[in-house]
């Protein structure tokens, strides 16, 4: 097997961190539209996770992730505005419910889609202030069952390809701050235990990236092992999360536990990534004993 | 990026496997392992020499060096079929590995035909001398002395950890050449034959078994050096240092990916939990993954130190949690109860805590896992020395 980007996909990267960059800041209607003229939400697995990187990267607002991730894999179209879905009956913690044109609801008997308005969905106050999480009442919704057995792949992978680029963004964020920040005469990234916790976020980034690619991998070929490959990469982002967050944090010393500083978002984000859909625990218990 | 298999890789694999089931001695196949050095059995020398014939020792390397010019995704392969197998292809892998590649690399044609091919064809045995009691992870402090004589050096000085010296018939030793130097520019490599006099070699045990004698003390007490030994030029043996690690590490890797498979394999029946089975399936997975990526262009030496330290910790955690799963039973030793008998494969396999004890090799050997956390947050991430 070939592990490398190819050059296509090094250039799909460079040219999604060029157009966020550049939409960044700008109201979300807008930047909701710059995605979807570079057609992003088609793009096939593995490029859906670089874009989905980058989208983490940058704390997005939009609701991409449940579009491309919740609804369109479930329903096997793309909505005609925004969409995400409702995988248990109760529909609580549902990613962008409350503003959603379209709602696949999971159902026992099968997928039902719903137009967003005709829910009664309430928005939950979420700790990462950017986060559109609502509760619903799925009506006639009779609850799926197993709910991590029903979620679709494409799902676990979006949230963690976005939760790797939130810790990436952590990671750079800290790199920043202890390269500048001075105690007793030296830089921070001098001292040693400050770089060894830095090196181990970045092996734990690099472990639960190259899980979520190989996942993008398995579904783009519809690989028998595609549902353990998104167990593996929900479970290892999650991991990821959890060093990033703790080292992140603590690195910054009591600037990073201000609300002023941006650092929040993405661990916010990161954390977020890790309890939708299950968190790393429950993946692991899903996994395949040989 | 894709999952399938390139076909030219796969074909070279399959032609290996043929060559496998054809030559493969039985005793090999009985998974008779020279678990060290100084055991050699006469049919794994017999082993290595048809390897090396067949161009299926080193498949990277030229012909004249027992390869066939074979690209890094066709060496990966190869080393993945011998696993597979449970094949231990030579029992001298630092000599193989290390020493006789970087005197293909750095050595003169006379090094070459005198020192290296005898190496790759099993004819004598090579162990590397670069660790001393004062110059651990901080190799650039090593003080044993080589000072200029008529017609070579007269060295002075004391290796340690030198893994097999006491059965090596060379040694590839780095020596203090310009004391006056700075610490990195005063080094050179030199080939010192063990039965020169004033080479003293002492093993001593590891912490795996009493008698599974690997490690040396050496002792080079006025030892007269020819100058055609030098290998490479004069003060620049921090060069082929770095060569000799570079050759080891670029596949290492896998060997780390081995263990953990290994330990995958053998602890199906232990009744080891789900959660253990999840840490082990997702670092095998993630340390392949990451050491495909290693195979394609854009790759960066520094990113070794993450698959080091990554495989390496991994080993060690799984490791444990197999003895652990084994609870009293992982004390038993089939080596320790009985008369001596060497490292037999299945010993290793059977003794849990020989596995965990022996796990700690790849935290300390090569580098440890503090010096590759330095590397990386040093080369990869840019922070300051
Ligand atoms: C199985 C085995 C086989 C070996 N075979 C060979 C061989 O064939 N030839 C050979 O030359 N050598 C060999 N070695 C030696 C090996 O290269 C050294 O053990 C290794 O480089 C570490 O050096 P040290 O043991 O002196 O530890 P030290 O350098 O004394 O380190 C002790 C501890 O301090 C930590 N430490 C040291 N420096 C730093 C730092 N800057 N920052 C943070 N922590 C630090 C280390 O990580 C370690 O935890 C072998 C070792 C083993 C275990």
């Amino acid at each position: 097997m070939e592990f490398e980007l190819d050059e296509e996909q090094r250039l799909l990267r460079r040219t999604v961190r060029e157009a966020i960059a550049k939409v960044r800041g700008r109201p979300e209607a807008q930047q909701w539209d710059t995605y979807l003229r570079l057609g992003w939400l088609e793009a096939p697995p593995l490029e859906l996770a670089l874009i989905l990187e980058e989208l983490g990267y940058a704390a997005d607002p939009t609701p991409f992730l449940a579009t491309a991730t919740w609804f369109a894999p479930l329903t096997g179209r793309l909505p005609t505005g925004s969409g995400t879905a409702v995988f248990d009956g109760a529909g609580r913690y549902v990613l962008d419910a409350d503003r959603a044109d379209e709602v696949a609801v999971l159902t026992t008997g099968g997928v039902v889609v719903v137009p967003g308005a005709r829910l009664a969905a309430e928005r939950v106050p979420a700790l990462d202030p950017h986060l559109h999480l609502a509760h619903v009442d799925a009506g006639h919704a009779d609850g799926a069952g197993d709910l991590v057995a029903e979620v679709p792949d494409l799902a676990l992978l979006g949230l963690a390809a976005t939760c790797v680029g939130a810790c990436r963004r952590i990671l750079d964020l800290v790199l920043d701050h202890v390269k500048q920040r001075e105690q007793f005469g030296r830089p921070l990234g001098s001292f040693q235990a400050v770089k060894h916790k830095a090196a181990d976020m970045h092996v734990a980034i690099e472990r639960a990236r190259a899980l979520t690619h190989f996942c993008a991998l398995t579904i783009a070929e519809d690989d028998p092992r595609r549902a353990d490959a998104a167990h593996m990469a929900k479970a290892a982002a999650g991991e990821c999360q959890r060093l990033v967050f703790r080292h992140g944090l603590q690195l910054f010393g009591a600037m990073g536990f201000t609300w002023e500083n941006e650092l929040q978002y993405y661990l916010k984000r990161a954390q977020a990534c890790d309890l939708l859909l299950g968190s790393a625990a429950v993946h692991r218990k899903a996994l395949l004993v040989p | 990026m894709k999952l399938t298999d390139d076909p030219e890789v796969e074909e070279f694999r399959a032609e290996f496997s043929d060559f496998l089931d054809a030559h493969l001695p039985a005793e090999a196949e009985a998974r008779e392992r020279a678990g060290s050095s100084a055991h050699v059995p006469e049919w794994a020398r017999r082993w290595q020499r048809t390897l090396f014939d067949a161009g299926w020792l080193l498949p990277g390397q030229p012909p004249e060096f027992g390869g066939r010019g074979a690209t890094l995704p066709q060496q990966l392969a190869h080393l993945e079929e011998l696993a597979r197998r449970r094949i231990y292809h030579s029992f001298n892998p630092q000599g193989l590995g290390i020493i006789a590649a970087s005197l293909i690399t750095f050595g003169t044609e006379e090094q070459k035909r005198r020192w290296a091919v005898p190496i790759l064809r099993a004819e004598i045995t090579a162990a590397l001398g670069m660790s001393e009691p004062e110059a651990g992870s901080d190799l650039a402090s090593l003080r044993t002395r080589a000072v200029p004589a008529p017609d070579g050096f007269v060295v002075d000085g004391q290796k340690i950890w030198t893994s097999g010296a006491h059965d090596a018939d060379v040694l590839l030793t780095f020596v203090r050449t310009d004391p006056d130097a700075p610490r990195h520019r005063g080094i050179s490599a030199l080939l010192i034959p063990t039965d020169t006099e004033g080479v003293e070699r002492r093993p001593f045990g590891s912490i795996a078994a009493e008698d599974d004698l690997d490690f040396n003390e050496v002792f080079l007490t006025g030892v007269r050096v020819p100058r055609e030994n030098l290998v490479g030029p004069l003060n620049e043996g921090w060069r082929v240092a770095n060569g000799s690690l570079g050759h080891e590490r670029t596949l290492l890797w896998l060997s780390y990916a081995e263990r953990l498979e290994d330990l995958l394999r053998d602890s199906r029946d232990t009744g080891a939990d789900q959660d253990w089975y999840a840490t082990l399936r997702m670092d095998l997975t993630a340390l392949r993954l990451l050491g495909y990526r290693q195979l394609g262009e854009d790759r960066d030496p520094a990113e070794i130190s993450v698959l080091k330290l990554l495989g390496s910790e991994a080993v060690q955690s799984a490791s444990l949690h197999a003895l652990e799963a084994h609870g009293a039973e992982g004390l038993s030793h089939p080596v320790r109860t009985g008369p001596y008998r060497h490292m037999h494969h299945e010993h290793f396999i059977s003794s849990w805590f020989e596995r965990y004890a022996r796990s700690f090799a790849g935290t300390i050997a090569g580098g440890t896992s503090e010096i590759q956390r330095n590397i990386i947050a040093e080369r990869i991430l840019g922070l300051p020395r």
